[in-house]
């Protein structure tokens, strides 16, 4: 009786483990095959029978890439990274800030205000671009940076982490700090950020994520050519026609690099900052 | 009374003290204020106006409304937007919900490296992974040949009206199943073993532990797995407006996309503040549905 019931686990695991083995090969297929056709020449990319490693290893693809006439993507990769950077800082900078007030100060309307930003959660980005639009155009920032890093840094979801994480600081350091004498910049800069360093790595990594794939938003507040962030280079690069598959791919697979390097080290924050979204109850 | 008096100056003290809060939200208040909150109440007066751009506003009152719920192109467009998020939500969380329950298994081997597998096309860009599918779905590219070679058929991916919608949701679902897939994991972590393991003593089987323990307890993620996703779906943009934009015969053309046409292409920007208005609706009422299923939940 036992053996059997050990027998059909072993079974069973096997089984389980072969079906997600396959399942986990299906979701690497497509990145397999774009970094593998992105080294084929553009007449082998497409034909028929299907070669699966390149008949020639074309390594210009990538070069060709980056120079393509009417195109400038050093620049766009330049720029989508100058948005990232400070984007994330500011969503850093304003989620820390206003999480430690909500969490470790009682003022009057703490409650309310705090219900205020979080309403913003209700606000989905892409149904106020085009007031949104207005405003920029209003306050000159077309074609400017900031017009792409002051949107993108605002997240109420970032304030609700850093409030939920500051909670967890006990207030006896905090008042420690103060009868040291402290000042309540101080004990935010010294004493409490250094205790934060997990949470803003996993925020910064989840709000990096949307920073960068951002494509509405820089389409319609950037259109100067050199203003043009990576995703709106790629999207308009795949329009072209006689289509330069190779080139294309090779692209995509620059664009892929960033985020996939850092999350081939930090795999766990990743996961990390995706499973805190789903602790708020 | 001596206490009381004794108070007093230590109460201001503390007071003043925890005034000091105001400064610490102050930035985040200000620009939630000017770059959030007062476009969206902008898109409702701008919603009354016709507007080129370049002219002077003229109010409309509810006229640009009228014109939505009486043009084909809308109610095509939001059924399309609709279609998408349905699927899309029914299929993820259907998909990601088993993987998670295999991967917190005690007969997976593997946990991290299938994770990390799954999860991969989360932290890919959505434009280049639209690149890609795209290519997969030319007449002879990968997927199209494979299907060929299996089924016998070559299959119309992203040129026929039938297809291209369900081409849209299954790279979609493809796209964000890992993201889920951690959200549901965390929740099912979250359950302590002592349930299973007093269900199992008691000789529950696999399907009433589920039924009984796992989902029951599991509800909060369900929902916010529910909501967000659904939020998610009905915002996508870039994969319709590199892989399709819009067609074939705008069968694919969802809001976003509509929203972006109406007020880039065709400059209708009153118009097209409309449609970002019916858009936001549609979310409100969707979320307050769900906290009303929420809190009536909470409460038996």
């Amino acid at each position: 009786m036992q053996i059997t019931n050990k027998g059909k686990l072993r079974i069973a695991a096997i089984f389980l483990n072969l079906t997600l083995f396959i399942v986990g090969i299906i979701y690497l297929i497509p990145f397999i095959w774009m970094v593998l056709s992105s080294f084929k020449l553009n007449a082998d990319v497409l034909s028929i029978p299907i070669k699966i490693l390149p008949r020639t290893w074309n390594f210009q693809s990538y070069p060709n890439a980056l120079n393509y006439a009417g195109y400038n993507f050093p620049r766009y990769f330049f720029n989508s990274f100058i948005v990232l950077v400070f984007a994330v800082l500011l969503c850093l900078f304003l989620s820390a800030t206003a999480g430690y007030g909500f969490a470790k100060y009682k003022f009057k309307k703490n409650k309310l205000l705090f219900v205020v930003v979080m309403s913003t959660l209700m606000i989905p980005f892409e149904a106020i671009v085009i007031p949104l639009f207005l405003l920029i155009t209003r306050l000159n920032l077309q074609d400017n940076y900031l017009a792409l890093i002051i949107p993108g840094g605002l997240t109420a979801f970032g304030v609700f982490l850093m409030r939920q994480f500051f909670y967890s600081i006990p207030d006896e350091i905090i008042e420690a700090a103060r009868i040291d004498g402290a000042s309540e910049w101080q004990i935010f800069w010294r004493v409490s950020m250094p205790l934060a360093k997990t949470a803003v790595l996993s925020l910064a990594i989840l709000h990096g994520q949307w920073v960068w794939n951002l494509l509405l938003w820089p389409l319609i507040v950037m259109s100067k050519p050199d203003m043009r962030t990576l995703p709106q280079g790629i999207s308009l690069f795949s329009g072209v026609y006689f289509t330069p598959y190779p080139e294309q791919l090779a692209i995509s697979v620059l664009a892929c690099l960033p985020t996939l390097i850092l999350f081939i080290f930090l795999s766990r924050n990743f996961m990390e900052g995706v499973a805190l979204t789903g602790l708020k109850t | 009374m001596n206490k009381k008096n004794a108070g007093i100056p230590k109460a201001n003290y503390y007071d003043r003290l925890q005034k000091q809060g105001y400064i610490f939200i102050l930035p985040t208040l200000l620009l939630f204020s000017i770059f959030l909150i007062y476009p969206m109440l902008d898109a409702f007066r701008l919603s009354l106006y016709e507007w080129n751009f370049t002219g002077s506003p003229l109010l409309i009152g509810l006229r640009n409304f009228i014109k939505l719920f009486t043009t084909k192109r809308f109610w095509s467009s939001y059924t399309v937007t609709l279609q998408f998020t349905f699927l899309s939500v029914f299929l993820l969380m259907f998909i990601s919900f088993w993987l998670s329950l295999a991967f917190t298994s005690k007969l997976c081997w593997f946990k991290q490296l299938y994770q990390s597998m799954v999860f991969l096309p989360v932290v890919l860009p959505m434009v280049a992974i639209a690149v890609v599918w795209k290519f997969m779905f030319q007449s002879t590219g990968l997927l199209s040949v494979v299907f060929l070679d299996i089924f016998g058929w070559n299959i119309p991916w992203l040129t026929s009206t039938k297809i291209a919608p369900y081409t849209m949701v299954l790279v979609n679902v493809w796209k964000f199943t890992g993201y889920y897939m951690v959200m549901f994991i965390a929740g099912l972590l979250n359950i302590p073993d002592v349930y299973h393991e007093a269900a199992k003593i008691d000789g529950a089987g696999f399907w009433r532990r589920l039924i009984h323990i796992t989902l029951p307890l599991l509800k909060n993620t369900l929902i916010l797995v529910f909501v967000s996703c659904a939020i998610f779906s009905f915002g996508t943009f870039a994969l319709q407006y590199v892989m399709t934009g819009g067609g074939p015969s705008r069968s694919t053309e969802v809001l976003t996309l509509l929203v972006y046409k109406e007020a880039f292409e065709y400059t209708k920007f009153g118009y097209s503040a409309a449609i970002s208005v019916m858009f936001f609706l549609t979310l409100f009422i969707f979320s307050i549905i769900q906290l009303r299923i929420f809190s009536s939940q909470a409460e038996v």
